[in-house]
């Protein structure tokens, strides 16, 4: 029954519901899922966008490999330093 | 279960990022050293997890000196509250999601903190996503790299950079989300979803751009 909606959706209800697809998708493709394979083939610019949003989340989930990491400036170590100094002096 | 982190109670979900998180060497170690006051082992913790706070810092406020105010402010907090990890998870979830309340805390007090988040996170009209999609320009596939997505996640207004960081690069899940922004699941899913269609806007536009630059030259 789902699975029918989902065969018979027409352009405006696919972009609509692409938040929640996606969402449901948990990192699969709905570019390559066969629920979605004839709206998008009738649909380009459709087909383009699920495929642009797909890109995107696939290059942020490379940002966190550990050589995109960002240095903080050495300096920062000498304020936090100071900081704990500072603390240590409070009176209790 | 259930975690104290600065004074408030958070959900102890394990994020995606720290799945694939395993000890790090002498970390054990450093931790119970700087719980009794060693130096040289919180100098040890600095070193080991500096670029991953700053990062996430960086990422989720897009601005480079505030990023280093919270790094600063979150290993005072570490120092302050390391006696109270027990180790029921990774030292660096622990750690990461204490970060992030920060940040979500520093946000609130900068203005979020008297409306929900769920109000106050949608951008103006000028900063929302524009819903036509009709032109057939080439995609974005292949042709983005990681400094031209950072670039682009900086400029992203403020509550759409947030959810994406946080569920797109961090992997939080989207009833995480919405427990740390006190917004509905529902709320987050949308605001992700704006976020993505937001960033390809802004990757397209300097994709057009960048042809006119290289042809001023």
């Amino acid at each position: 029954m789902t699975e029918n909606i989902e065969l018979n959706m027409t352009s405006e209800e696919f972009l609509n519901q692409l938040p929640e697809l996606f969402a449901k998708s948990s990192g699969a493709r709905i570019s390559e899922d066969p629920r979605y394979s004839r709206i998008l083939r009738e649909n380009p610019t459709c087909a383009e966008l699920v495929r642009d949003l797909e890109y995107i989340a696939e290059q942020a989930r490379m940002l966190l490999e550990p050589e995109n990491e960002i240095e903080p400036s050495p300096e920062l170590w000498s304020k936090i330093q100071s900081s704990l100094e500072t603390d240590k002096n409070k009176p209790e | 279960m259930q975690v104290q982190v600065q004074g408030m109670t958070t959900t102890n979900a394990t994020p995606g990022l720290f799945k694939r998180n395993p000890p790090i060497a002498g970390e054990a170690e450093a931790i119970e050293k700087a719980k009794n006051g060693d130096a040289d082992a919180f100098s040890k913790l600095y070193a080991l997890h500096k670029r991953r706070v700053y990062t996430l810092c960086l990422r989720m406020l897009g601005n480079v000196s505030e990023a280093e105010d919270m790094t600063q402010e979150a290993f005072l907090h570490l120092y302050r509250k390391l006696g109270s990890f027990r180790g029921e998870s990774a030292f660096s979830t622990w750690l990461h999601r204490l970060t992030v309340n920060l940040v979500l805390m520093h946000l609130r007090k900068k203005g979020l903190q008297l409306v929900s988040l769920e109000e106050t996170i949608n951008p103006s009209e000028e900063d929302a996503p524009k819903r036509d999609f009709g032109s057939r320009d080439p995609h974005l596939s292949g042709s983005v790299d990681r400094v031209a997505l950072e670039r682009a996640v900086a400029t992203l207004p403020p509550g759409y950079r947030l959810v994406f960081v946080l569920h797109d690069v961090e992997g939080f899940e989207h009833n995480e989300i919405a427990g740390m922004l006190e917004c509905s699941t529902g709320n987050s899913k949308s605001q992700l979803h704006k976020a993505r269609l937001k960033l390809r806007e802004i990757l397209r536009q300097n994709e057009q751009a960048m042809p006119k630059q290289e042809a001023a030259k």
